[in-house]
């Protein structure tokens, strides 16, 4: 192909992804590294309200000649990063300590590990349920497969229930059944299982990993029941014939033949999971389960600062975009004619 | 050639399509600004209920909307502080709210208006939030926390309504020994964010603790005070369901409506759903009181808060019919027709059993809401960490002095603290 005809055939793509990835990604990571804040002047007012008057002394942003605020923006480097993760000592290091007897001494950059505790959760979150997501997907694509025909169709709606279902709306209906009083909780206690499932960290943990294994494995089971859709019968009868067990046939056909959806899931699956996000707002709100993807939300909205959160974005896309190496390799390698 | 012409094509239909969705954009926002009046609000009931009435507005001369939102506090930053005009002509803010706007200079006063049309519609002094005069905010509704008591059970046991966080306890316990079913008599909203760091406000207030140098935004909060705040709300913790650090205010509200508890401290704007016969098996059993102290003598540990319509700096044409929009809100009949919704400021409210907590807490010396425009950063970085004490996951000096930390880097980037100011 000409080098003409190839630019001209490759140019729209270009010009999309440049506009919809490569320019919003280039302008947060410039977010990222830089800062803006208004002008405040010290003000002393008098306040008069429902509950009556109060003298304040408090801050005002200052105006210009068109009666906006007046901003200071600089450029901070990565600033930000090295706070994220743990490495800055940032200015906020100067305030006063409690100096009390019996007061433990503080670890400079404690609350400055957010993201690094964030990521240390969202690494197990997806470690903990990509296996469960493989194998309950496997099991309920066998066992629906190996049911009739007529029954197939109402355990497929029924399986992929949960996959179906708003994230924010599951978790809630996860979270009703597990606080105080709901279902799970109740049945448990009177098996004298007594767990206040938001009262530990291990618990809530668990909770979450929980929620995605129930949410996740529909879709692993949809790809697996289509993949068994294909298996070759003729190989199938042959192992048969061979004498294969039920187990031998699946081990040595039906598995191999569904290795690259395994892989296909597993990593749609580690991407997804990478992002985890509903079940961290809706279940714990942070607590004892910080997600990476929360983490950039709640700077966003509680601190109100685009310019952290867009850090915390870039260090989450650096994640996934370390994960997506070994997809990256695949494809280059098939592509390449190697694999 | 045939390539190049579809090339030439598809670029001139996609500046075609452009310049019709500029066009379009423009005319919707002319409209918008000069014959449209936008709100924007959080969503509870009383809120419906004036959204309603702000509707009703609505004619072929005027297009009048209301958005109801959780997520309007967001929505409000946005839109006041875009460099155009405001999506929304006035907003709904809570004190909070209301002190971070005016710190930022986003809002706009209303005197004029008032002046001029004020006494048309019976405005009442008490309505007006002024600012060294300036009318800055036009205030409905008030809120506060109140103590909910099942008063069946006091009385049963003869005990006393609770004063002090200390009398709170030994009915507490009292209630267990008596109350096999009653394992977590109290109730609270101890999770991590807002709700926490809420109760901690109430109790350090109460206190008598500050949060910050006089006159500077340099957190004053990490003293002995702090540390005494997060071991009262810890003395109560033995009394409340182990899932307290994931409770929010609707868990706290759900265990007393279910009597799985009986004491808690919750927004008085709540108590009328105690009696909702479709939520509640406890209907006309509970009872409010003042919070509780958090030692004999001093103030009710909660924090008065009251509701107001602001006006943004950057608002489009069209003040003067926002504000009669905004008095159709505010007037006596709607405050009539939803009298039991809130506790409205206007002096024709009539407060019935469910509207007396505000001037409960008054009375019991409960102190306003922090006026500082910093303190809701300052409230963010104690809702992240409070937990971590409440769970004795580490203690509270740890996490006083990270809050102050996190709170000074903050307030850094935000621009209310210098670099390098200590």
């Amino acid at each position: 192909m000409r080098l003409r005809s190839f630019l001209l055939f490759t140019a729209p793509t270009l010009l999309l992804m440049t506009a919809l990835l490569a320019l919003p990604l280039a302008t947060t990571f410039w977010l990222s590294v830089h800062s803006c804040a208004p002008q405040f002047d010290l003000v002393t007012v008098q306040q008069s309200g429902p509950f009556g008057p109060r003298e304040l002394t408090t801050q005002r942003a200052r105006l210009d000649s068109r009666g906006h605020p007046v901003e200071n923006c600089k450029f901070v480097g990565l600033s930000y990063y090295a706070n994220f993760i743990g490495l800055g000592g940032s200015a906020s290091g100067q305030a006063a300590d409690l100096q009390q007897a019996g007061a433990p001494e503080v670890a400079s950059g404690t609350s400055n590990r957010v993201f690094l505790a964030a990521l240390s959760f969202t690494l197990l979150y997806i470690a903990a349920t990509t296996p469960f997501v493989i194998f309950f997907g496997m099991t309920l694509a066998l066992c629906i497969n190996a049911m009739h025909r007529r029954a197939r169709g109402f355990f497929i709606s029924a399986s992929l229930l949960p996959f179906v279902i708003t994230p924010v709306v599951g978790a809630l209906c996860i979270k009703w059944l597990f606080r105080d009083d709901g279902l799970v909780a109740q049945l448990l206690a009177i098996g004298g299982v007594h767990i206040y499932w938001m009262g530990q960290a291990w618990s809530a943990q668990l909770l979450v990993i929980l929620y995605g294994i129930w949410q996740v494995s529909p879709f692993a089971f949809i790809v697996f029941y289509a993949g068994l859709q294909s298996v070759p019968q003729d190989t199938l009868e042959a192992a048969t014939l061979d004498g294969a067990s039920g187990w031998q046939k699946l081990r040595y056909v039906v598995l191999p033949h569904l290795a690259p959806l395994i892989v296909f899931v597993s990593l749609i699956h580690i991407m997804d999971a990478y992002r985890v996000f509903e079940p961290v707002l809706v279940l714990t709100k942070g607590a004892f389960s910080t997600s990476v993807q929360y983490l950039t939300y709640y700077v966003l909205l509680q601190e109100n600062n685009p310019y952290k959160a867009s850090a915390a974005a870039v260090l989450t896309l650096t994640g996934i975009a370390i994960l997506l190496v070994p997809l990256l390799r695949r494809t280059w390698r098939e592509q390449r004619g190697l694999a | 050639m045939k390539l190049r012409r579809r090339v030439a094509l598809g670029i001139l239909a996609g500046m075609g399509a452009a310049a019709l969705a500029t066009r379009s954009y423009r005319m919707a926002t002319r409209s918008g600004s000069a014959r449209g009046v936008h709100l924007v609000g959080n969503v509870f009931p009383a809120m419906q209920h004036l959204a309603r009435i702000a509707q009703a507005q609505d004619n072929g001369e005027l297009h009048v909307s209301f958005k109801l939102t959780s997520e309007f506090e967001s929505e409000v930053e946005h839109a006041f502080s875009s460099g155009g005009e405001s999506a929304f002509d006035a907003a709904a803010v809570s004190m909070s709210e209301f002190t971070d706007l005016y710190g930022r200079s986003q809002i706009a006063p209303m005197t004029d208006l008032v002046d001029k049309h004020g006494a048309r519609f019976g405005l009442e002094e008490r309505m007006l939030v002024r600012v060294d005069g300036e009318v800055m905010a036009l205030a409905f509704m008030q809120n506060t926390q109140n103590l909910y008591y099942r008063g069946d059970l006091l009385e049963r046991y003869g005990l006393d309504v609770p004063r002090t966080y200390g009398q709170m306890v030994q009915v507490a316990r009292r209630l267990r020994k008596e109350e096999p079913d009653l394992q977590y008599p109290i109730a609270q909203g101890y999770g991590k964010g807002f709700d926490v760091a809420i109760d901690f406000a109430n109790v350090f207030s109460s206190l008598g603790g500050r949060y910050f140098e006089p006159g500077s935004a340099e957190p004053a909060f990490n003293d002995a005070y702090g540390v005494e705040a997060i071991a009262q709300m810890r003395s109560l913790m033995p009394y409340m369901t182990p899932n307290a650090l994931a409770s929010n205010a609707d868990d706290v509200m759900n265990q007393l409506q279910q009597g799985r508890a009986a004491l808690g401290v919750l927004w008085a704007s709540r108590a009328a759903r105690m009696d909702d016969p479709l939520a509640s098996r406890v209907v006309g059993r509970i009872h409010f009181a003042a919070a509780p102290a958090v030692h004999s003598g001093g103030p009710s540990a909660a924090h008065l808060w009251w509701d107001g319509f602001v006006m943004p700096r950057n608002a489009g044409p069209g003040r003067e019919q926002t504000f009669l929009v905004l008095m159709a809100m505010l007037s006596e009949q709607a405050v009539r027709s939803g009298n039991d919704l809130a506790i409205w400021v206007r002096s024709c409210y009539r407060p019935g059993r469910f509207g007396r907590g505000v001037a409960l807490a008054e009375a019991a010396g409960a102190p306003e809401w922090p006026g500082e425009p910093f303190y809701g950063l300052l409230h963010n970085e104690l809702g992240r960490v409070l937990p971590d004490a409440l769970s004795g996951q580490r203690s509270p000096e740890e996490v006083l002095n990270e809050a102050a930390r996190a709170f000074r880097a903050t307030a850094q980037q935000k621009g209310y603290l210098r670099e390098g100011s200590a």
